[in-house]
């Protein structure tokens, strides 16, 4: 914690700010920085809006995570990159197109999928890749973004937007659905299927990259919200959605209408601000 | 004694001195006493950071800034690409084009707009759809591109003129409107004639009637302002232009630099620029759409001025 570009400590005498940490609600020591389980900024305001969304933590840059024997360092602000330093019994699975650099020594194998020949990505077929440690690895997204560090306790289940979960660590079991129903499907605007992470017995680390900036909300039971359906970016399992057409009334241009996903609780509902924009039917 | 502090500092309001703060960026007088602006979001305690040739950037805005419009008002959240969200009050609406909707409410309801020729204008194929929104509730808007969110409180009166689809979102006392942007030139290849639009084919006009209004845009990248004196005149690239105010008259500019000749075709033997003539407000945005020029002889234009070098 000798990093330059971080903040002087508190003063001793200075009120103790939080030991949870209000992003993952894991606990610090006293002065901390930085969550040590998610790399959130301790020592900062909570960014919540008036309307409920809770702005994801804006990582520090060199901030350093712990998982398991390994280690995670944020690096870079405007388009982050996840440096992964795995410990020799460590690994962690990611898609292959968020892959920066590693070392050589680093070993690779593909993660088994039942299915998987089914879905392609870009006209290759989807793969998910496996780095072992120990060794260095490290991923970064092709947009300005937003890393989402969400590491999940153990017997959680969380739901992402394809193509948009950056690394996880070995602990965490995945799977992919199918997204149910057609409009879903055509106008849901996230494609056929949606990655799905689920922890048992063991916490595990999660890392997504979102567009723009990222804002999660907390949905109560029965509480729905509507999204752009390219803004989705994760929801627990708990959360349904579904994509409803929304009718724009005009005296001159009636049936132009646009669809937009219905989330209702409970559960948390991550969105990002920048996104691909789908045509209207 | 203690030192005197500028009246616009906020902390002399903290020692309880009876002040007024003017913001740099939209000239509303207001207490002071918030972080930021009430009108336009921008924090107080920034100094306006100007070029040395006179451009000023858009002010820090503090991350969930509140702005204050009717009795609704506007949280903007976010760096990268902003988010305007919207708590609107029973009775005040806004409108805004159908993609920069973000989420809303359940209860809130949307319609169209009627717009009279709307059909005339596509984007990206679409129609451009206005949509409006009417409270009670929350609405949230967002583009998708990093880059600045711009609050423009208007004035009764007061009317600007923006590049088209930038607009993110108006208050109800704002009216829209369009016009041709008359920035064009031809070119040939063989019989067939090709139009081209450096500025877009038209232009979005705001104005504020009779009450105060709100008006948002996005612009990719950074912002940057400039006031032009009468007569001073600055040539801006076309695609880069953001809005300016109904004073400043454009003209299309094209130039030759050294060493090329009218038989050059190719890529970069000219330049095309948009001549901004003051007085008045002009704006641009740092992150910009490329401008495809195919090389070919100009055969008509829009009352282009031209300079070879």
């Amino acid at each position: 914690m000798t990093d330059p570009h971080l903040p002087p400590p508190l003063s001793p005498d200075a009120p103790l700010v939080r030991l949870e940490c209000q992003w993952c609600k894991s606990m610090n020591e006293p002065g901390a920085l930085a969550c040590r389980t998610c790399g959130a900024p301790l020592d900062v305001k909570d960014m919540v809006s008036d309307s409920g969304w809770r702005e994801a933590p804006r990582i520090r840059d060199m901030t350093e995570i712990q998982f398991g024997a390994s280690t995670c360092q944020v690096e870079g602000e405007i388009v982050p990159v996840a440096e992964i330093n795995l410990g020799a019994a460590d690994s962690v699975f990611f898609e292959h197109h968020v892959l920066l650099w590693k070392d050589d020594t680093t070993r690779m194998s593909v993660l088994p999928l039942t299915g998987g020949v089914k879905r392609a990505l870009a006209g290759m077929p989807f793969v998910i890749s496996v780095a072992h440690g120990p060794g260095r690895v490290a991923f970064s997204r092709d947009a300005t973004g937003e890393l989402v560090v969400l590491p999940l306790h153990p017997g959680q289940e969380l739901d992402v937007r394809e193509h948009a979960f950056l690394l996880s660590s070995h602990t965490i079991d995945y799977t992919f659905i199918r997204i149910k129903g057609l409009r879903n499907i055509l106008f849901g605007g996230n494609g056929m299927f949606m990655d799905r992470f689920i922890t048992t017995s063991a916490p595990g680390l999660l890392v997504l990259h979102g567009y723009g900036n990222v804002f999660e909300r907390t949905l109560k039971p029965g509480e729905s919200l509507q999204v752009e359906p390219g803004a989705f970016l994760y929801k627990d399992a708990s959360v349904t959605m579904d994509v409803e057409p929304v009718k724009l009334t005009s005296g001159f241009f009636g049936g132009t209408s646009m669809n937009l996903a219905r989330m209702t609780g409970p559960g948390r509902v991550g969105i990002q601000s920048m996104y691909v924009h789908h045509t209207t039917d | 004694m203690s030192q005197e502090l500028p009246s616009s500092s906020p902390v002399a309001s903290a020692a309880g001195t009876p002040r007024t703060y003017t913001c740099s960026w939209c000239g509303l007088t207001s207490g002071g006493a918030d972080l930021s602006c009430p009108a336009c979001g921008a924090a107080v305690d920034v100094r306006s950071v100007v070029s040395k040739s006179g451009w000023t950037a858009l002010p820090g805005r503090r991350d969930m800034a509140k702005l204050q419009f009717g009795s609704s008002y506007c949280q903007i959240e976010g760096t990268y690409v902003p988010v305007a969200d919207m708590n609107l009050a029973a009775g005040d609406s806004v409108y805004f084009t159908h993609h920069v909707l973000l989420w809303k409410d359940p209860q809130v309801a949307v319609t169209s707009m009627g717009l009279k020729g709307a059909w005339k204008r596509m984007l990206a194929g679409m129609p451009l759809i206005m949509t409006q929104a009417a409270g009670p509730g929350h609405i949230a808007f967002s583009r998708d591109f990093p880059g600045e969110l711009i609050s423009l409180p208007l004035q009764p009166g007061q009317t600007v003129d923006v590049r088209e689809h930038l607009f993110m979102v108006a208050t109800s006392a704002v009216t829209y409107d369009w016009f041709q942007s008359n920035i064009w030139f031809t070119t040939k290849s063989g019989d067939e004639t090709e139009t081209h639009y450096p500025l877009g084919m038209y232009l979005d006009r705001f104005v504020a009637p009779a009450a105060p209004g709100l008006l948002l845009l996005h612009a990719g990248g950074n912002v940057f302002v400039r006031r032009l004196e009468p007569g001073q005149t600055i040539l801006v690239k076309p695609t880069a232009f953001l809005f300016k105010d109904t004073t400043v008259s454009m003209r299309l500019h094209i130039e030759r630099p050294a060493g090329t000749w009218r038989s050059w075709r190719s890529w970069g033997d000219r330049y095309f620029w948009l001549r901004l003539h003051g007085p008045g407000r002009v704006a641009v945005q740092s992150a910009f759409e490329p401008f495809e020029d195919n090389g070919r002889d100009i055969s008509s234009h829009s009352g282009a001025t031209q300079r070879q070098w």
